[in-house]
């Protein structure tokens, strides 16, 4: 009897274990698969530390002795660069923040347009067909922007200042690098505003049109009042991809040595052509400071999403 | 023995209350229907029989069961193990988007058994007990999802019984079939009980009283009466319990 | 009338590009060096010269020897200079047997491609590269010999920058889709709900999904360049440090991605497996991933996309020299570099960067179809 039952016995001992083993496997599954996560998380950090060390490094004496650049005169400063060691980036800031507002001014009056002609008057088939153009106008890569606006938009400029009598550098120029951005960031802000006004009830414009409005009325008043909150995120995206745009930026800004430039036709300099352009030596202080020029694109992309976000609660109040 | 013995089920989600101490057992080789409205804790119970409920974020579990003497709510309990031992089928079909032999494979598979030959035994007398081999047994290499309804929830059983448990818990298995197909899973059922003990969620009262050997009726939670079928359809002793099966609400 | 901007936007790019850019389209394009080679040749003996007829189908502007059956042409090189190009040299010209000045054992023959810089001739006449085909074509009719030749090939082509954009996704897919789709199993099938943690590690790779890929090739600079310094014979930008960069890059991208794909797997498939005896492992891997994969394979695309138009990032990461043999720990362009290269010299050659523009549009083109494509049969699945 004894010799019977202990196979019986043995198979179910290893049963359980292999229960057991089911059991722990997912906690060690669980552990396992927390690695690449915490990886993946942890870039952010990696990204602004490692660059804060590099960037902090030209004011340093440490690192620079008396070659090292001033912090304050950085960060005030209004020429670029006076051999050897004085560096200015507050015209920089200024240029940057400006060519990005007139983009955004352009781009999102005919974002938002396109977005409620293809929400609410363009037929189903065709809707289709404009989010593809838009998704396509998307994913076109930033240097290929920057061909076509040297290749055209810059020669359109050209032709523009000999009507005002003024004069550019072959069409490189503030009012170029403001239109190259305005058409880069269209599709963002019609792809998030088509999504916006898609999500709007129609029951409410109905109950609008029901009560007298006209259409226009409706669209203006309701249908754009309900969509705000969602147009204002396209916008929040679109000045994140204006700021940090760089290649296109940097092929039809300029080099210009100080500023501010205000002047639609003068050439031009932002962040993000200082950290690309004559980039040659990867060591020393030229290439040092374009991760404090780095440094600070995050701080201004930070501190205007910040602000965005903080206006965004505010037209969102109601919706 | 009882297959299940519950004792005080009280179970909450997110602190509201589903089930109020409820107690009843689980006779073997025996049909069991649970039946009540909609919202009464009756599929409730039965995923509490094999621990479902795990899944569901803000379940609280209180009280006790005891499957064959051991209460499956023990801190140790091996859940995997407990739901080899009580397969269950839902309400909707949902065969993986696979072969049929590997979605009846499946389950083997996932307790290491890979040997070829064992898994196609498997397999075939799954499909065989599950009154579906002679319809699929030419492509059972074809995926599962072209299968008609009736076939899929028939596939679900199969793929139940391919582990070879000692329970099968039903959740509405043919409310989302036609009359032809249900009358065939409920013929199933009757062959089926033979060999394992089964407890069935139904909203259909002549279902459950052409089904099953014993009948519970839940009504907001609390188990109103349990008896065999033929008393409960017969001379309920509640009268919540006559109201209901004679369809004046619910 | 104001939504039409977007389709002339598009228009005008791409009537722009294709106009400029499909005339050096060509496979020799693609398959051609950057870097003109420079050819030093002699020929020590002359044989079987005269008596070679003019190919009919010789452009009618080409000018023919019939002595040494060459056909030349005036031409311009991509910076248009003028030069005179070889069209046709005779299978059984002697020009078919000269030989490498620096190892006379060598056998190059002259091909049709080369543009002349100079010819000495026997009697030590000279052709410069100034000289006329036609005049080229007289000097060649009246001498037997040739003590030197110097030529240059076309160049121009992209061949470097497209194994370099191949080897740059293929290595940075290698890293970013296992950390990428194991992050989004992680977070999807795994994690606890409602844990703080876990929402600042999403918070965390949401914000990595908003930062300027200029941002990203600083971070390639300041951390993966020293990292493959350390760890291979690389000194500066390379390929490895470039492909990590581009994965952190994609990283957001594929995991956002994925967690899409893993929340369209019916919840029903994750309950059968569990109550069929499964633990979590078995059904995430043999159930949940294996529905998700059309999810995960637009993810791949997706990144694929973003990848091939980068170029702010790779400028810091990789660098922007254009090379024509690949070496792994060395910089090199790829294709969207290749035409900040090429825009950015003196005289911008916008030819050149039109047509890897149009190859560029048309992978991405292609890849947008290809989206669209695995969405719709994804949505057909229950």
């Amino acid at each position: 009897m004894i010799v019977k039952i202990e196979p019986e016995a043995n198979r179910r001992t290893q049963k359980s274990k292999r229960f057991i083993w089911m059991k722990h496997s997912d906690s060690f599954m669980k552990g396992l698969l927390m690695v690449p996560t915490l990886m993946s998380a942890s870039f952010v950090i990696f990204i602004v530390g490692f660059i804060s060390r590099k960037g902090i490094a030209p004011f340093l004496p440490s690192v620079y002795g008396s070659e090292r650049v001033n912090a304050f005169s950085f960060l005030s400063g209004t020429t670029w660069f006076v051999p050897p060691n004085v560096y200015g980036i507050l015209f920089i800031v200024i240029n940057t923040l400006y060519i990005v507002a007139l983009s955004t001014l352009i781009s999102v009056p005919l974002s938002v347009a396109s977005a409620l002609f293809v929400t609410r008057i363009l037929p189903k088939k065709l809707q289709g067909v404009f989010k593809s153009i838009i998704e396509l106008l998307a994913a076109i890569p930033s240097v290929i922007y920057g061909v076509f606006g040297l290749g055209i938009i810059a020669k359109s400029v050209v032709r523009l200042a000999e009507l005002f009598h003024a004069q550019t550098a072959g069409g490189i120029s503030t009012l170029t690098t403001i239109i190259v951005l305005a058409i880069m960031i269209y599709p963002t802000i019609t792809m998030m505003s088509v999504a916006a006004i898609s999500a709007v009830d129609p029951a409410l414009e109905h109950h609008s049109l029901a009560l007298g409005a006209t259409k226009v009325q409706t669209m203006t008043k309701v249908t754009l009042a309900s969509a705000k909150p969602g147009i204002f995120t396209g916008i929040i995206l679109g000045v994140g991809r204006a700021l940090g745009e760089a290649t296109a930026v940097s092929m039809v800004a300029g080099n210009a040595g100080s500023g501010p430039s205000l002047m639609l036709f003068s050439t031009t300099r932002t962040l993000t052509s200082t950290m690309l352009l004559g980039l040659k030596e990867t060591s020393g202080m030229d290439y040092d400071i374009r991760f404090s020029v780095g440094l600070v694109l995050i701080g201004v992309i930070f501190v205007s999403n910040f602000i965005l976000a903080h206006f965004k609660k505010k037209v969102g109040r109601f919706s | 023995m009882n297959t299940f013995d519950v004792r005080e089920l009280v179970l909450t989600y997110d602190g509201k209350a589903a089930l109020q101490h409820v107690s009843m057992n689980i006779i073997p080789k025996q049909v069991t229907a649970l039946i009540g409205p909609s919202g009464c804790g009756k599929s409730s119970l039965l995923r509490c029989l094999n621990r479902m409920n795990d899944l569901i974020d803000g379940c609280n579990v209180e009280g006790e069961i005891l499957f064959h003497g051991e209460n499956i709510y023990a801190k140790n309990y091996n859940v995997y193990e407990l739901r080899t031992k009580v397969g269950m089928v839902f309400q909707k079909p949902s065969p993986f988007p696979m072969s049929i032999f590997d979605n009846v494979a499946y389950g083997p598979r996932c307790q290491g058994i890979n040997d070829k030959k064992t898994l196609e035994n498997i397999v075939k007398k799954a499909l065989v007990d599950a009154a579906l081999y002679d319809e699929v047994k030419e492509r059972l290499k074809e995926s599962a999802m072209a299968l008609s309804g009736g076939q899929q929830q028939r596939l679900s059983i199969a793929r139940t019984i391919a582990m070879q448990p000692e329970v099968i818990l039903m959740d509405e298995p043919t409310s989302a079939l036609d009359p032809i197909a249900t009358g065939k899973i409920e013929e199933l059922i009757f062959d089926l009980k033979k060999h394992y003990t089964i407890v069935i969620v139904t909203h259909n009262m002549q279902q459950a009283a052409r089904i099953s050997d014993y009948t519970a009726f839940f009504l907001m939670g609390n188990l109103v009466e349990f008896n065999t079928t033929e008393q409960i359809f017969r001379q309920p002793t509640q009268a919540k319990t006559e109201e209901y099966i004679t369809g004046r609400f619910g | 009338m104001m939504s039409l901007v977007g389709v002339m936007v598009l228009a005008l790019i791409m009537g722009f590009i294709i106009n400029r850019g499909v005339g050096l389209l060509t496979w020799d394009l693609l398959i051609g060096d950057y870097h003109p080679t420079t050819y030093n040749l002699s020929l020590p003996t002359t044989e079987s010269l005269g008596g070679f007829a003019r190919p009919n189908d010789l452009d009618e502007s080409a000018f023919f020897s019939q002595m040494w059956g060459l056909g030349l042409m005036d031409d311009v090189d991509f910076e248009g200079k003028a030069v005179v190009r070889v069209i046709y040299v005779d299978a059984q010209s002697p020009l078919q047997m000269m030989r490498d000045k620096n190892n006379l054992e060598r056998v190059v023959g002259l091909f049709p491609g080369l543009a002349l810089e100079k010819v000495i001739f026997s009697d030590l006449t000279i052709g410069l590269s100034r000289t006329k085909a036609e005049n080229f074509i007289i000097l060649f009719d009246t001498h037997e010999g040739i003590n030197d030749l110097l030529a240059v090939s076309s160049g121009n082509g992209i061949r470097g920058a497209i194994i370099t954009t191949g080897l740059l996704i293929g290595f940075a897919l290698m890293i970013a889709l296992p950390i990428g789709i194991f992050s989004a199993v992680y977070l999807h099938e795994f994690a606890p709900k409602n844990n703080a943690f876990i929402h600042t590690m999403r918070k965390m790779i949401d914000t990595l999904s908003g930062v300027p890929s200029i941002v990203y090739g600083l971070m390639g600079a300041a951390v993966f360049i020293p990292f493959t310094s350390r760890i291979s014979k690389a000194e500066g930008g390379n390929l490895f440090s470039g492909a990590l960069t581009l994965a952190v890059m994609v990283l957001p991208i594929i995991i956002s991605a994925t967690i899409d794909a893993l929340r369209a797997v019916p919840d029903d498939y994750r309950k059968a497996s569990l109550a069929l005896g499964a633990n979590h492992t078995q059904t995430t891997f043999r159930i949940v991933i294996k529905s998700a994969v059309p999810g995960i394979m637009s993810a791949v695309l997706l990144s694929v996309g973003r990848m091939i138009g980068e170029s702010a990032a790779l400028i810091y990461a990789v660098g922007t020299a254009i090379k024509d043999h690949i070496i792994l720990t060395e910089k090199s362009a790829s294709l969207a570099v290749f035409i900040w290269s090429v825009m950015a010299g003196e005289v911008p050659n916008f030819e050149l960067a039109c047509s890897v523009a149009i190859i560029i549009m048309m992978v991405v083109l292609f890849i947008n179809v290809l989206i669209k494509l695995v969405a719709r049969r994804f949505a057909l699945l229950p």
